[in-house]
């Protein structure tokens, strides 16, 4: 059976993200922090959400977290293709700043609020590298 | 400070259906054409003009003016609305404002979509990097994780949601511009069999896209009765606010901006929660709705399913909802969307509600909602209280 399409993303089209898809070719989850109020925050901005300035830098994240919201997505769509029903979930970081990723090591009904997750990798078109979790019992 | 000056003098709707093949200004046309025969207003009295940006003309930045020409109007103020399902509600403040400090007389504020005839939607920004490889796509997987916290923070019952579809549905039974697809009776067995689309979110839970038009007419109190109007709604109260949370990245999803406006659009209107006849809150999903009972202080936090199973929400009850069947039961047409209940709103007031008029409709809150964030609850909040 043939692989799912995984459409890889026009990298560094809203703002300069090449930070976090050079992290991800590394294995490392890279997201933008503040350096004025020591506060990360995702998705990228061109500017920092708690002062406006540009004062921002890329720092690598554990990955470690707690699930704080989660969905099972069960309508098809563009790149969805053999992936139903998807473990879709918001993960609050350790940093004090939330991702939205994959589940990819449990069924989707197993998956609830309040689980602790860790960094895994999921692969895109062309083996591309996108960060999702797993769950850490 | 109450403000009674500005009024809406007039509403049109056009049906609200799908696959109609028709544009954006082919409905549009429609929708002015039945307010200029609704209320008898010369077209060359128009002098004001708000369009709600439409996701089937999205492409076109130039859609307000091209509107213009399409509708044969010279307008001395002309605003293009792009607060999503908050343009309508927007568009009427703006136009009072304009009308305040003299830019214009009379606005027209006109919604028209056409997502099945165009969708021309391409909204970029983070969405292509960091939300499609996760395979949330759209809003039902916003508002499934939305729904999700709401459940672990205060638990949900699935026959509130069910009987918020219901109520509303049976409205939409009521009204001649529903969308024919949904005028079917729907019970509590349909409800909750209907299948998941992004768990807790089930399909009647969520609007379907249709295609429509709607426009309301503002004008000043005076100007109205100078042209000759009866029948009006005072704009006594209105409140906005966009990407509440929008810097704290550990917000509680639970809480939107109207719980922010809340007291502000009562506190402008002169009212309290037990004051408000008729709700009218946008209703793209069912716990948006639950939720709003909660931040306009109809329900305590957190407690807003039980608000619902306790109280008659038809058009007959203690708090009448979405008595043309809102959103989730008339059909949701496209970014026009913001527009369907407040038209409902007005029609109520005037008395024109047919067989699903509301007793002694002496005033009436209606919501916006616009668009969703990454990971956070929705961004644009509008709120406007209309007074008899």
């Amino acid at each position: 059976m043939a692989e799912p399409k995984r459409p890889v993303p026009a990298e560094n089209v809203f703002v300069d993200t090449r930070p976090f898809w050079a992290g991800a070719r590394a294995g490392k989850l890279v997201l933008q922090f503040c350096r004025d109020s020591g506060k990360f925050q995702h998705h990228p901005r061109p500017v920092s959400i708690h002062t406006g300035r540009r004062n921002l830098e890329w720092r690598e994240v554990s990955g470690k977290g707690t699930i704080y919201a989660r969905t099972i997505v069960r309508v098809p769509g563009p790149g969805l293709e053999g992936r139903l029903p998807l473990s879709v979930v918001t993960v609050e970081l350790e940093e004090g700043v939330r991702i939205i990723g994959n589940i990819l090591d449990r069924r989707p009904e197993d998956v609830r609020i309040g689980q602790r997750v860790a960094l895994a990798w999921d692969k895109l078109d062309r083996g591309v590298c996108y960060p999702a979790f797993k769950i850490v019992d | 400070m109450k403000q009674h000056d500005i009024v809406i003098a007039g509403y049109s709707e056009t049906k609200i259906d799908q696959k109609t093949g028709k544009s954006a200004y082919e409905l549009g046309g429609e929708a002015f054409d039945l307010l200029l025969q609704s209320t008898g207003v010369p077209k060359r009295a128009i002098d004001g003009l708000s369009v709600n940006a439409a996701i089937s003309e999205a492409c076109n930045p130039f859609f307000a003016v091209f509107m213009c020409d399409a509708l044969g109007l010279t307008p001395s103020w002309l605003n293009l609305s792009g607060l999503g399902g908050c343009s309508s509600l927007g568009g009427v403040a703006r136009a009072a404002s304009a009308i305040r400090d003299g830019q214009c007389e009379v606005a027209v504020v006109l919604g028209a979509d056409a997502l099945g005839t165009f969708n021309r939607s391409m909204f970029g920004a983070w969405r292509g990097e960091f939300l499609e490889p996760t395979g949330a796509l759209g809003p039902p997987a916003a508002f499934g994780l939305l729904m999700s916290r709401y459940e672990h923070q205060f638990g949900l019952k699935y026959e509130a949601l069910g009987k918020i579809a219901i109520t509303q549905r049976e409205h939409a039974l009521l009204n001649d511009n529903a969308c024919p697809k949904l005028r079917k009776p729907l019970t509590m067995q349909e409800y909750l069999s209907s299948r998941m689309i992004a768990d807790p979110l089930r399909l009647l839970d969520c609007v379907m896209v249709c295609e429509g038009a709607n426009a309301v007419l503002v004008t000043s109190e005076a100007k109205a009765r100078a042209l000759g109007l009866k029948k009006m709604a005072y704009i006594t109260g209105y409140a906005e606010l966009t990407n509440f949370g929008g810097d704290d990245p550990l917000t509680d999803i639970t809480l939107s901006g109207h719980s922010q406006i809340a007291s502000r659009v009562f506190e402008r209107a002169g009212r309290k929660p037990d004051d408000i006849r008729m709700f009218h809150p946008y209703d793209d999903f069912t716990i948006a709705v639950v939720m709003q009972l909660e931040e306009y202080g109809f329900a305590p936090r957190g407690k807003g399913c039980d608000y619902v199973l306790a109280t008659d929400l038809s058009f007959k009850g203690k708090l009448p909802l979405n008595t043309g069947g809102g959103q989730i039961s008339a059909g949701q047409p496209g970014l026009a969307g913001g527009g369907l209940n407040l038209v409902e709103a007005v029609r109520q007031m005037f008395g024109e509600g047919g067989a699903r008029q509301v007793a002694d409709p002496k005033n009436a809150l209606v919501t916006g909602i616009g668009m969703i964030p990454y990971g956070r609850n929705w961004s644009v909040n509008t709120a406007l209280i209309l007074e008899q």
